[in-house]
């Protein structure tokens, strides 16, 4: 940006050191073990990238002419390359960080531009398209499949445009065959879709409605929707096949895929135009009881901040660049404040770059402090802002967006518990920032925080047993872990009606005692005959000594005073 | 995802009749005998579980499982039955625990193998189920409520485990003839209350355990649509380790789970504190955890788990954090995480198992008692009131680059100021009019401004307006705050006739800075020192002037600009010379001006200026072509 950071008034200005609010809560011991799937550096810098992937069919259908009266004749190619042309100026103005590849199909595929942001490229090779002979779908479709996996891998989102006329081939490798076929795929044959990564798919068709429904066309292509777990839409072109209409129904793509987000972020009386790159989808929470999507506001409302350490690395649905941006008064945007070497600047992005920006505080401070903004989303829906180096020199600022919900992030509780520090009657992270109250324990220990018993294998109660014999061995200094492991023991055998093996530890206890060496202190046997005898009474099952939380306690002996005595 | 789909309630039928209480024949050994020890001793003889404790054992295993990896939403209701249904914990979360279970199932103890059998079956137990599956959990009922018309979209779905030794297959068609029916008059009940709900769905497992040994009556089936609202699958498993294992694949198979082993980790031997050997954990988890590795076509599948599990099992190999502390390690960085998952370790108990969770669990950080929940409304309101006056670059602020302001700056900002607060913003005015006194310098920025900025007293007429903005801004939080305004204003206002001279001072100042007295020096200033007969007048305005050279050597005085400033304020000639009568101060002045000027040459550079403005140290450009810094020093090379 045009601000240097030193010039910022930063969030850690000594006079708001209580500004980086944060939060509070209690009964901090545990923490719930997650298993938490991180894709690490990498990828990190194609963050914020949701690229696209141009799929033109180029088979000889293609080329049949389009009657329009009184001018000259054109193709279906030259329609699908003048809406084409259209998506693609569309994304140079407004998509410039977007990454785009044209694959061209008949019964081979091949990729005439790879990802690239030089839209001229890619524009140049729409006018180079030969013809070639039929359509084949599914390897075009495996094609894409392979492109964008070598390039982006399998978590980045993706949209494929594919632009065809709704001829779909003839035998083998038709698009018929291929769905016929469907059902009998191994794993090595897989059909492409759905796309092994996040996707939409998009079907732009040189075609109206009703030439499509003259045959299964229609029904195959929203079989191949279906096939993409419904991720996707067909466009056909509405009434006569013409260069205008090819330009609403591209126009109809455009507003429903590439329309940038707009959104005004808030933190107080601070505030700044945004456009969230890319476009958060919609979710569903639910599809049952809340089969309505939900979309983030356009207002974003910064509730707090929060140490990276505390929110550790929290998953997230989709991440999202944050741009200033600069609105003129019609409220259509006429520039990203991001920095540019484009000479050709217009006047109100410069002054937007001149403006103290509130993104660019925001940034900064984020960057420094090593803390992220908690960001309400809508009704029950947060996320967090927070700075991601791009390179070594430059960073972002960046939005994810966590799952809806009441506690999305169950280290850190509700949501709507998170209240500033000053409220707290005590700093929850110390006077010497020393502390912290997160993570949060959960009500209920997990299994493995409780010190549960399981005996499903001979080993658990082999092991079990074996802890009281080595107790009792070193009676009485041991007197309270043999009691301990004894009355564990004694809970778990009684919830599981194993009262044969109270006999049999009881058993071995009086064993043990016969076993003792005469230069064993005289409580040992005392307090091994005591527990033994406990341990009958609770095997007989009688409520009065089969009593689950009964404990057994040592025997009261004069050794055992003395010898605490001595201790 | 379904929040109340059939694993939203699951409920347990457990045989508790008399033959339970027969041996499951396969023995364990308790004795272990420590070696060098008991030389001449025979072991104690080897004990077996009964059908009962290997059914329980392992229903409680599938719940630790399902608790772990889904702490809430997912329910269990434990029944036994015999001469009738004992229905041991309900759908509320405080019961969902296995502590809750395992006290209930003390209380049941083991079966009476000596009770009538005649009287004793498991068909009480699955009328309970039933009728407990209409029963609503609370979240169904929150769900309900919280759609008002749209509540008819909260299922109602649940799943009824079955743990018995049935007698034969028909016996096994008798009870789910009499799941079905007793589903249909259920949901014909349930269709006429408030507190019940129709079951839409119920998946019915019927497991037939019998002594390790002896041939199945029960022969297995798999899933079967019974009507549209029961399905029923039959597993015939052999009790002991077996039954533990069938129970371990349904509880995968009925929350989607999935195995992760994690290799490798080095852990210290028990015997050799100094060497360190390394062991394998195996981990369920939801098996979304392992969408992407599949995805990515990398699947890191290992052979299958061990103890003869069906599944197969990712291996991650162990990476020990940098530090000690796996939370710290990453304090510093954000990685991209597509998913959390709760985890349950396979082997809960075994020694590797328990290192590692022990390692994970083992946050050294300073742990907090004491509950206290702040709602987050409480930090917006935070927000606003920090926000109300916040300048965004350094360069707009005076009182924020000053620390005598941070004890008041702090705490006007709060909702109420105690009187120690007040106190405090009192101090920290008197410290500014101390300041202002003692003409101590202020961090005012020079930024877009020519020459050496404002004067002295300008600077603080700066401060003390944008210190008025900042508590004026506060003043309606509580009448403690408005004290402080109040404080401010008295302490800031002047006697009258000073502050009048102050404007005065101040107004002829503005004239001298905007038609370009930035070009003042030395030989101007001797001569105002001259003219000894003006001091008693101008006293102020010289005292200002030295000011003046005295911020520019100051160290704490803002550099001057470099930059070229953003917009050039003063290219129009000052307002102030046409607009309105000719004030006495400037009559004065000119009148004085005039006489000085009479009395010295008139510099080169006015007489050369364009505009006004005269271009310094020309002759140094000339001389060697180095290009003059600000205030004409010469750049040092």
């Amino acid at each position: 940006m045009h601000l240097t950071p030193e010039e910022t008034h930063r969030l850690s200005e000594p006079i708001n050191s209580d500004f980086e609010h944060s939060f509070n809560k209690l009964d901090y011991l545990a923490f719930q073990l997650m298993l938490s799937v991180c894709i690490l550096i990498g990828n990190i810098g194609i963050t914020f990238i949701m690229p696209t992937v141009v799929v033109m069919d180029v088979s000889l259908s293609m080329t049949r002419p389009v009657s329009i009266e009184g001018s000259e004749e054109y193709q279906r190619k030259h329609l699908a390359a003048h809406g084409l042309t259209m998506l693609f100026e569309h994304m140079a103005t407004n998509y410039k960080l977007e990454f785009t590849a044209l694959v061209v199909f008949s019964s081979l595929w091949e990729l005439m531009v790879p990802f690239t942001r030089d839209y001229n490229t890619l524009q140049e090779a729409l006018s180079n398209m030969d013809d070639y002979d039929k359509t084949c779908l599914e390897s075009a479709l495996v094609g894409v499949c392979n492109i964008v996996q070598q390039e982006w891998g399998g978590a980045i989102p993706c949209q494929v445009v594919l632009v065809t006329d709704g001829c779909l081939g003839i035998g083998r490798g038709s698009l018929r065959h291929s769905l016929a076929t469907h059902s009998q795929r191994s794993e090595s044959n897989r059909f492409p879709l759905p796309f092994p990564f996040p996707s939409k798919l998009y079907i732009m068709c040189m075609a109206n409605l009703e030439e499509l429904q003259s045959t299964d066309s229609l029904d195959c292509l929203e079989r191949l929707i279906d096939l993409n777990n419904g991720e996707g839409q067909i466009f056909t072109i509405d009434g006569p096949l013409c260069l205008k209409n090819v330009q609403s129904m591209f126009g109809k793509l455009i507003d429903l895929a590439y329309t940038p987000f707009h959104a005004v972020l808030k933190c107080g009386h601070l505030t700044a135009d945004v456009q969230v790159f890319p476009r958060p989808e919609p979710f569903v929470v639910d599809e049952e009881i809340d089969p309505i999507p939900k979309v983030i506001n356009t207002d974003l409302e910064i509730v707090g901040f929060i140490d990276i350490a505390d929110i550790s690395s929290p998953p997230v649905l989709s991440r999202h660049l944050v741009l200033p941006i600069a609105l003129n008064k019609e409220g259509d945007e006429v520039g990203t404040g991001i920095t540019d070497d484009n000479e050709d600047e217009n006047s109100a992005n410069q002054i937007a770059g001149k403006i103290p920006n509130f993104c660019v505080l925001l940034h900064g401070s984020l960057k420094v402090e090593g803390m992220v903004a908690i960001v309400q989303l809508g009704p029950e829906w947060h996320g967090m802002l927070y700075s991601q180096a791009d390179s070594k020199k430059k960073s972002n600022l960046m939005m994810s967006l966590f799952e809806p919900g009441p506690e999305p992030l169950p280290w850190l509780g509700k949501m709507a518990q998170l209240g500033p520090i000053s409220d707290a009657k005590e700093n929850p992270y110390g006077e010497d920032d020393n502390k912290s109250p997160f993570p949060l324990q959960p009500k209920n220990k997990r299994s493995y925080a409780q010190n549960v018993t399981v005996w499903i294998k001979p080993s658990g109660l082999q092991t079990d047993v074996q802890k009281i014999l080595r107790n009792a061995r070193k009676l009485p200094e041991k007197t309270q872990t043999f009691y301990k492991e004894l009355n564990r023991l004694r809970k778990a055998a009684l919830a599981f009606g194993f009262l044969d093996l109270l006999k049999g530890v009881a058993d071995m206890l009086e064993r043990e005692c016969t076993l003792l060496p005469d230069t064993a202190h005289p409580d040992a046997a005392f307090q091994l005959t005591h527990a033994a005898q406990q341990l009958k009474l609770a095997s007989t099952g009688t409520s009065e000594y089969a009593g689950y939380d009964h404990n057994i306690t040592p025997l009261q002996t004069d050794f055992s005073g003395s010898s605490t005595e001595r201790m | 995802m379904k929040i109340f789909s059939e694993s939203h309630k699951t409920v347990f039928v457990v045989d508790h009749c008399p033959y339970m209480a027969e041996s499951c024949r396969q023995h364990v050994e308790f004795d272990m005998l420590v070696k060098n020890r008991t030389q001449g001793i025979i072991p104690l003889a080897p004990i077996s579980k009964s059908l009962w404790t290997c059914s329980v054992e392992s229903s409680m295993e599938y719940c630790r499982i399902m608790y772990d990896i889904f702490p809430f939403k997912k329910l269990v209701n434990f029944i036994v039955s015999d001469s009738g249904a004992h229905v041991l914990n309900s759908w509320t979360q405080e019961d969902q625990n296995l502590q809750e279970l395992m006290a209930a199932l003390a209380a049941v103890g083991p079966p009476n193998p000596r009770a009538d059998p005649e009287c004793c079956s498991i068909l009480h137990g699955l009328v309970a189920a039933v009728e407990t599956l209409c029963k609503i959990t609370e979240y169904q009922h929150e769900a309900r409520t919280l759609l008002m018309e749209n509540a008819e979209r909260v299922g109602n779905r649940g799943r009824i485990i079955c743990i018995t030794n049935a007698k034969s297959d028909s016996h096994v068609r008798m009870l789910e003839d009499c799941v079905q029916e007793t589903i249909h008059e259920h949901n014909k009940l349930a269709a006429n209350s408030d507190h019940l709900m129709q079951i839409q769905k119920c998946e019915l497992v019927l497991i037939h355990t019998y002594p390790v040994g002896e041939d199945s009556l029960v022969s297995d089936r798999p899933k079967k649509e019974l009507s549209p609202v029961l399905t029923s699958e039959v597993h015939s498993v052999r009790a002991g380790r077996h039954l533990a294992t069938k129970l371990n694949i349904l509880v995968q198979q009925h929350f989607d789970l999935a195995s992760t082993t994690i290799t490798n980790i080095p852990m210290k031997e028990e015997q050799h504190a100094n060497t360190s050997a390394n062991y394998d954990v195996e981990l369920l988890h939801h098996k979304d955890a392992h969408v992407d590795f599949l995805k990515s076509g990398d699947n890191h599948l290992g052979g299958s788990s061990r103890e003869g599990s069906f599944k197969e099992t990712i291996t991650l190999k162990w990476c020990t954090p940098r530090t000690n502390n796996i939370v710290c390690s990453s304090v510093s960085e954000l990685h991209y995480c597509t998913g959390a998952y709760r985890i349950s370790p396979v082997d809960v108990n075994s020694r590797p198992s328990s290192c590692l969770t022990n390692f994970l669990l083992n946050d050294p950080r300073y742990k907090i008692d004491g509950s206290l929940e702040i709602p987050l409304e409480r930090a917006k309101d935070q927000l606003e009131k920090h926000t109300r006056y916040w300048p965004m670059i350094i360069s707009q602020t005076t009182i924020f680059n000053m620390q005598a302001v941070v004890p008041l700056a702090s705490v006007i900002v709060k909702e109420s100021l105690t009187e120690e607060d007040v106190l405090n913003c009192q101090k920290t005015i008197y410290n500014l009019v101390d300041m202002e006194r003692k003409n101590d310098p202020l961090p005012i920025s020079t930024v877009g401004t020519r020459g050496k900025g404002p004067k002295r007293d300008e600077q603080y007429r700066i401060m003390w307006n944008e210190l008025e903005t900042l508590v004026r801004a506060h003043i309606n939080n509580s009448e403690k705050h408005q004290r402080v305004l109040e404080c401010l204003m008295a302490c800031r206002s002047k006697p009258p006739e000073e502050e009048e001279r102050k404007k005065r001072g101040r107004k002829r100042e503005d004239k001298e800075d905007k038609s370009e007295k930035a070009v003042k020096d030395y030989e101007q200033e001797k001569s105002w020192q001259d003219s000894e007969r003006l001091k008693g007048i101008l006293e102020r305005g010289k005292e200002e002037l030295a000011e003046a050279e005295i911020i520019k050597d100051s160290p704490d005085s803002p550099e001057p600009p470099n930059k070229k400033p953003l917009v050039e304020m003063d290219e129009t000639p000052p307002v102030e010379k046409s607009k309105g009568p000719v004030s006495l101060l400037s009559l004065w002045s000119n009148r004085i001006n005039t006489a000085n000027s009479r009395k010295h040459q008139e510099f080169a550079g006015r007489l050369n200026s364009v505009n006004n403005r005269a271009e310094l140290y020309q002759h140094l450009k000339e001389e060697n072509g180095m290009e003059t810094t600000e205030n004409g020093k010469a750049s040092r090379q």
